[in-house]
């Protein structure tokens, strides 16, 4: 088990698929956690996050062999998987998009007084209970930008291969998010008062 | 720096991605100089702590051990799983074996049953069963030697049928003036006279004797003899075809 520690995620799963069933322990323990936090963060649910890292390995079992290693690292791979079954169950289960603008479910907001300072107000729990709920509302092309670069601190390549679309798009999709969080997690009145600001902005940009 | 290129750099400023020094000094540069920037980079800043603390408490998440047990559980059983198709390959292959077997039995079967029912041109090898039938025969018992007192060699006689049949390489050698007595019709006949250059061995093949009528001096092209005061009258011959069709032998028949 030592000496296969250091093999890599292709090496680990190119025994794995010899049928190598230390192999799949390590590359399960290595890549598992990730994945998970990945689906939880998604989907904001345990038991949607547990089933899609036992399918995610379960297909590496069955699938392994379509993984092209010249393409990109097998966790990119992995995302890119437990990113199609968490949205596939995400459609079935019809969770998709819970929370929006016109949601009735109240977002604790980052700016509890208007003091500068906000985030000294609220507890810790709290602020990180808002940024869940806040990224939870976010549409799913935003959301797993957010979820990917900002909370699993993939690269924008790397979200790029495993969106299946350009680091531009990754970008932008990201600026546009951060900008949805933001509108989010302000409180109402302010919100209103940087909703006119924004326009104002607009029109100077124009 | 303007508002609007600030914009397009103030998440990434935030973020602390990597970004060119002047490009970095400018925008700080801006955010000293307009305060709506300056509140929009800090709430920037205050998003990105959001988040990074939102990464750091599931940062130590993982998934139950339960899903490791099932997902090694399952492991196990397809790997106990991958022999089972090399005995389905080995009832393919002996299905494969059975049927060209079967086959080939057939084939055999056909052939022995065509061999021991084949005609048989010799005589000699028909046995003792068909030597009564060509006693009871009135016509082979009458006629055994030809015309000119030349004895007729056993292996020339001609069966009744006009089926395809086998021929003796040494009937096309003989001289062409030898005739040969047709026991059943009582005719005489000449030895076959090659059409061709062909190879007498190609005759082994088998062929088709077709019965025709020639005008008389056709007999002169081989070499035979003519009766002038028959010489409108026509002759009757048999010739050889070849399985391909080819007439390759010719003998006149009287």
């Amino acid at each position: 088990m030592n000496l296969k520690n250091d093999l890599s995620d292709t090496e680990l799963l190119r025994s794995m698929l010899a049928g190598d069933d230390e192999a799949l322990t390590l590359l399960y323990r290595r890549r598992q956690a990730g994945v998970y936090r990945f689906a939880l963060q998604m989907s904001g649910s345990k038991p949607i996050a547990e089933d899609v890292t036992q399918e995610v390995f379960l297909f590496l079992m069955r699938e392994g062999h379509v993984f092209d290693p010249t393409r990109g690292s097998l966790s990119a791979f992995l995302f890119g998987v437990a990113r199609n079954f968490v949205l596939r169950r995400l459609r079935v289960e019809q969770l998709l998009a819970p929370l929006n603008d016109e949601s009735d479910e109240e977002i604790p907001s980052l700016h509890a007084t208007a003091d500068l300072c906000p985030l000294e107000d609220l507890t810790r729990a709290e602020t990180i209970d808002s940024v869940r709920k806040a990224v939870l509302s976010l549409p799913a092309k935003y959301r797993e930008v957010v979820v990917l670069c900002e909370l699993q601190d993939v690269s924008y390549g790397e979200t790029a291969e495993i969106l299946g679309c350009a680091i531009g798009t990754v970008r932008s999709r990201l600026h546009r998010a951060r900008a949805l969080l933001l509108a989010k997690l302000r409180p109402v009145g302010e919100f209103e008062e940087a909703g006119s600001a924004s326009v104002k902005s607009a029109r100077c940009f124009a | 720096m303007n508002c609007q290129k600030f914009e397009t750099v103030v998440s990434e400023l935030a973020r602390g991605q990597m970004m060119a020094a002047a490009l970095r000094g400018e925008a700080l540069a801006h955010i000293d100089a307009c305060d709506d920037c300056a509140l929009r980079f800090r709430d920037e800043q205050m998003l990105t702590r959001g988040l990074h603390s939102l990464a750091a408490e599931m940062d130590s998440l993982e998934a139950p051990a339960m899903i490791e047990a099932n997902v090694l559980m399952a492991f196990r059983a397809r790997n106990a799983v991958v022999p089972a198709p090399v005995p389905q390959r080995r009832s393919h292959s002996a299905y494969w074996l059975a049927a060209v077997a079967a086959m080939l039995l057939l084939a055999i079967s056909v052939f022995v049953f065509r061999w021991t029912n084949r005609p048989v041109a010799d005589p000699r090898n028909a046995g003792n069963q068909e030597e009564p039938q060509r006693k009871s025969q009135p016509v082979e018992q009458a006629t055994p030697q030809f015309a000119n007192n030349v004895p007729v060699p056993e292996d020339e006689f001609v069966p009744q049928r006009r089926k395809p049949r086998r021929m003796q390489p040494a009937s096309l050698s003989r001289p062409a003036n030898n005739q040969v007595a047709n026991h059943v019709t009582n005719e005489i006949a000449t030895d076959f006279i090659p059409l061709s250059y062909m190879n007498a061995a190609s005759l082994q093949d088998g062929g088709q004797i077709v019965r025709v009528q020639l005008p008389r001096s056709a007999l002169v092209n081989f070499g035979l003899p003519v009766n002038m005061d028959r010489y409108n009258e026509k002759v009757k011959a048999d010739v050889l075809f070849g399985v391909d069709g080819t007439a390759r032998a010719i003998r006149f028949v009287q």
